[in-house]
């Protein structure tokens, strides 16, 4: 038998893998038939899933990029264009590998006929997609979700509405195709169902010891990323949560031997998940993260009126498009309903929309729940801008605040 | 002797490499600092020689506990344990008053909130840029040709700084070029980089939260002039230690000692 490591592996990775892989073959299918959306991660992703559009994500592909340990090469490619270090690694990423896609192993999608942004998770998008438009010649579409400060006024909700009407028509328009009611209804349900089994799977995270790791959950948080209305979604969940729930049953946590339990704020690093899984092996594990919980909100209609209304009410409220305030209440309420005993902020570079502020967020959270936090700097792909020894330095320096 | 009554720290710095020898009721019976000069493992070993010819005692009878940002390469230590926290214990060791701790170094500058208990509550990290470090005035002295000791007192002889730029040593190094090139007196503009630096410490401290009474250790604690300009930015007398540079060595051998963070 090999050594035993800190932490245990998820047997749901192994459906995972096929589903990714699947997801895939499904896509360079789509694009072949003319029928693929490349969509921003806050995108109604429900509405071209009705509409027969396959839909597939950059930001994913820049996550695999990432992992693969290619950052910064591909988004030297973008570079190269004459793009700025300083935009964007995921947007760099995905321009970068649809310049070159021959030299970008796993990360370059195939070829969209539709490009649909939204802009609950930053500006950016825009004119990253833009940029994919001018190489692709697919046209973009955007969803204007502005940014909520409170809650959303009636004016507010009826613009983002004529904006989702726009949408079905935008597409209906270009993959000839219209929306119906049983198939509007049935992807709204099956969407539904996955955000119901996933958030269920993160709120078992509050057992002590935590079922699941950090990048456990930034592992199996991709099918409701990108399958969100897609039965094989439903049937990955329904095998996680029943994983999940055997560990809490038998007291099993991700990592054996939970010390300590953190917070998690913003993307992760993923070309070193194995900054988790070292501070596994030192008894410290991270029972929940704002980032996966981000896709939390169901859309639930009966009909394709009430459906599209739920849909402006989830994607209008996404945790990217509020404002501080409601950013520091659920990093409060995640420490207090998870138990947890301090928490690290990953200031990410490329992403401004999520790191802006943490300065004073971190002050606030720590004033009203008493833990303490720190905030460590790099980014989620590009990483040329994460200086190991100095987040060590960070995160250590907060462990021994606990001794 | 037997192990446990005496304990080593072992500070390993960017610039210099500081060790002390303590016994069990905490007095310094060795103390050492020298260059980290382009090997450290080689100043450690040279640091525990001196620790050794100076108290007589065999280091591999002692606990040692390394930090610093090279604390990984102390063999001999048993543990390591961030700067953060041994400043923090260190200081409390001398002055237990202390709240909040604002130590320059070479290449990177920290604040630390010090709780009651000695341990440090919450701190900020200045490591991503040379300004607002030891190595700002360095590049300056050497423009200004003074050494680093003469870089202070000639500042302290101003009464009218220059206004020089805080973002960048590179950018502030040509602004004193400039004012070299426009006839400044080297006085104001050495007191102008000393000002400039201090506001920066001083914004770091407010990001921790500026709580009285405010101690400095670090090497830069050694120059008079920023000592005054930063007292005057934060509007707060600032404690001083017989040897600032020495805390974080001194924390690190009081964990040592007493087994802290066990």
């Amino acid at each position: 038998m090999s050594e035993e490591k800190p932490y245990r592996r998820l047997e749901s990775q192994d459906l995972l893998q096929q589903i990714a892989f699947r997801h895939g073959l499904e896509a360079m299918a789509a694009s072949e038939e003319g029928r693929l959306a490349w969509v921003t991660s806050g995108f109604p992703v429900e509405i071209p899933v009705a509409m027969d559009v396959f839909p597939t994500y950059p930001e994913q592909a820049g996550a695999i990029v990432g992992a693969s340990k290619i950052g910064p090469e591909v988004c030297g490619f973008a570079e190269d264009l004459g793009y700025s270090q300083e935009l964007c690694s995921y947007a760099r990423a995905s321009i970068g590998s649809t310049d070159r896609p021959d030299d970008t192993a796993m990360g370059a999608r195939p070829t969209p006929q539709a490009l649909l942004a939204c802009n609950n998770i930053c500006g950016t998008v825009l004119k990253w997609y833009d940029a994919i438009s001018e190489m692709t010649n697919a046209p973009v579409f955007l969803l204007d979700t502005p940014p909520l400060e409170r809650e959303q006024l009636p004016h507010h909700r009826a613009y983002v509405r004529r904006g989702v009407d726009r949408l079905v028509e935008f597409l209906a328009d270009t993959f000839n195709t219209k929306l119906e009611n049983e198939k509007a209804t049935k992807v709204a349900d099956l969407s539904s169902q996955a955000i119901r089994l996933w958030t269920k799977v993160l709120k078992a995270c509050a057992n002590k010891p935590s079922p699941l790791n950090c990048a456990d959950r930034f592992l199996t948080m991709a099918p409701v990323v990108s399958s969100r209305g897609m039965e094989h979604c439903v049937e990955f969940y329904e095998a996680l949560l029943a994983e999940v729930e055997e560990r809490v049953k038998g007291g099993v946590g991700a990592i054996r031997d939970e010390q300590t339990r953190l917070l998690w704020d913003n993307i992760p690093p993923w070309f070193t998940l194995r900054f988790f899984n070292q501070l596994a092996a030192r008894g410290v594990g991270f029972p929940a993260d704002t980032y996966t919980h981000a896709w939390s909100g169901a859309v639930e209609g009966s009909d394709i009126a009430s459906i599209l209304d739920g849909v402006v009410d989830v994607y209008s409220n996404v945790y990217l498009n509020k404002g501080l305030e409601a950013k520091v209440d659920k990093m409060c309420e995640l420490i207090k309903d998870y138990d947890l005993d301090g928490f690290v902020m990953f200031s990410v570079r490329s992403c401004k929309r999520y790191s802006l502020g943490q300065l004073v967020s971190k002050e606030m959270v720590t004033e009203r729940t008493g833990v303490p936090g720190v905030v460590i700097e790099g980014d989620m792909v590009d990483s040329r801008l994460f200086n190991e020894a100095q987040v060590q330095t960070r995160v250590d320096a907060l462990l021994e605040m606990f001794v | 002797m037997s192990e446990g009554t005496l304990g080593i720290g072992i500070d390993v710095g960017s610039t210099t490499t500081k060790g002390v020898l303590i016994d069990t009721s905490g007095k310094i019976l060795a103390s050492h600092l020298q260059n980290t000069g382009a090997s450290a493992l080689k100043a450690v070993e040279q640091l525990l020689e001196q620790l050794s010819t100076e108290s007589g005692v065999d280091p591999s009878d002692c606990p040692i506990i390394g930090t610093g940002y090279g604390r990984s390469i102390v063999e001999l230590a048993y543990k390591t344990v961030t700067e953060i926290t041994c400043h923090s214990i260190g200081v409390h060791s001398i002055n237990s008053e202390i709240r909040l701790l604002i130590d320059v170094g070479g290449q990177d500058s920290k604040v630390i909130r010090i709780g009651r208990n000695g341990r440090p509550e919450t701190f900020s990290l200045q490591d991503k840029c040379s300004a607002g470090t030891g190595r700002f005035l360095e590049v300056m002295a050497r423009v200004l040709e003074v050494s680093m000791d003469e870089l202070g007192p000639l500042a302290m002889e101003s009464k009218s700084p220059c206004s020089i730029s805080n973002t960048c040593t590179v950018f502030a190094e040509s602004e004193v070029v400039g004012r070299i090139g426009s006839g400044d007196r080297p006085a104001d503009i050495a007191a102008g980089v000393h000002l400039s630096m201090a506001a920066k410490i001083a914004s770091l401290s407010r990001q921790v939260g500026v709580a009285a009474p405010v101690g400095i250790t670090g090497g830069v604690a050694l120059n008079p002039a920023f000592r005054h300009y930063l007292s005057k930015q934060l509007g707060q007398e600032l404690w001083v230690p017989e040897n600032p540079q020495l805390t974080g060595a001194l924390g690190a051998a009081l964990i040592a000692l007493r087994g802290q963070n066990e």
